[in-house]
């Protein structure tokens, strides 16, 4: 009976730690993007999703060939950008900026954004807190 | 009207952009929905356990349910209003989440195993209240309710990732049929 007990709880333990370990507010940086991707690049913002659990930044992107490529940068909440000096209207479309980031592990035109500068020089720490992004990971490695 | 165009609707509107967009209001309700689901799971968790024969054996059936089961009702009100409110938050998104999709179907399912347990052999509980092991019916609807919660809580955490969103194409016809994307 005892037995019996322990292996239930043991087994639902098992089930949840395994399935429901990154339980914060969104989910973790390495269920989506890539610490070996890092990508830099400069481009236009064409849009700003001021959203929970994490903001999205639209960039236009013009590659080497000419061609524009736009990109989705995932950021943190609108709470955290807020406590950085940030909002909304910080980032409205047309602004100019520099972004370094992780590309997401699909390949596609999305990243976890580190770090956007702007054209004077200013700069905005994108990242969320606690996803386990590489930059959390080893102190000094922004 | 159908429903995505809907939830499109009430994606647009000035309440869900205020929520969704809020400094606080947003990360308060996740909160207290996930401080609810302790009280919720936890008391409805026992209840299974004794249902299992598992647990609080000696005591009889009626004692635990009695106890704890209006815990698990007040808690399950207060996940259902701050889970719509979440929804309301982000609504198209979360109505083409598949992980949202089987959560909702999964509470349909508990839902009806509520229902069988107490229109069945919970009406003849006198019969077996004080028995270590409850009959194999009892026992049955206590795993069910067990496995399903767990499940529904897990879906509930997975709507986060979007791994199968609508603008992540390309995505097999079947997951764009489940999710009703028409990329």
């Amino acid at each position: 009976m005892q037995t019996k007990l322990a292996m239930a709880v043991g087994i639902l333990g098992m089930a949840m730690s395994g399935w429901a370990s990154p339980a914060s507010a969104h989910h973790a940086f390495a269920a989506e993007f890539d610490a070996n991707k890092p990508v830099t690049f400069k481009g236009t913002i064409t849009k700003m999703e001021w959203v929970n659990p994490h903001t999205w930044l639209h960039v236009d992107v013009k590659g080497t060939d000419g061609a524009v490529q736009n990109w989705a940068i995932e950021a943190g909440t609108p709470n955290v950008l807020f406590r950085r000096g940030f909002k909304k209207e910080s980032l409205l479309p047309g602004t100019e900026i520099a972004i370094d980031g992780y590309q997401s592990k699909d390949g596609s035109h999305r990243a976890n954004g580190r770090d956007l500068t702007f054209a004077d020089g200013r700069k905005l720490f994108l990242g969320s807190s606690g996803t386990g992004a590489p930059y959390e990971l080893t102190p000094g490695a922004k | 009207m159908d429903l995505l165009a809907f939830f499109g609707r009430l994606a647009d509107s000035d309440w869900s952009v205020a929520l969704h967009e809020s400094q606080y209001a947003y990360s308060i309700i996740e909160s207290i929905h996930v401080w609810t689901l302790a009280v919720f799971f936890g008391s409805i968790l026992t209840v299974d356990l004794r249902l299992l024969g598992l647990t609080m054996r000696k005591v009889p059936v009626t004692e635990v349910a009695g106890r704890l089961l209006p815990w698990t009702i007040a808690g399950f009100v207060v996940m259902v209003i701050t889970g719509s409110l979440l929804f309301s938050a982000i609504p198209l998104r979360s109505y083409q989440n598949i992980f949202f999709r089987t959560k909702m179907i999964l509470l349909v399912l508990a839902g009806l195993n509520v229902w069988f347990f107490h229109s069945g052999i919970y009406k003849r509980v006198q019969e077996w209240d004080f028995r270590a092991i409850p009959p194999k019916t009892a026992r049955i609807a206590g795993g069910i309710s067990l496995v399903l919660w767990a499940c529904i809580v897990v879906s509930g955490r997975m709507i986060a990732y979007n791994w199968f969103d609508c603008d992540r194409q390309p995505q097999s016809a079947i997951i764009n049929f489940l999710t009703s994307c028409y990329p």
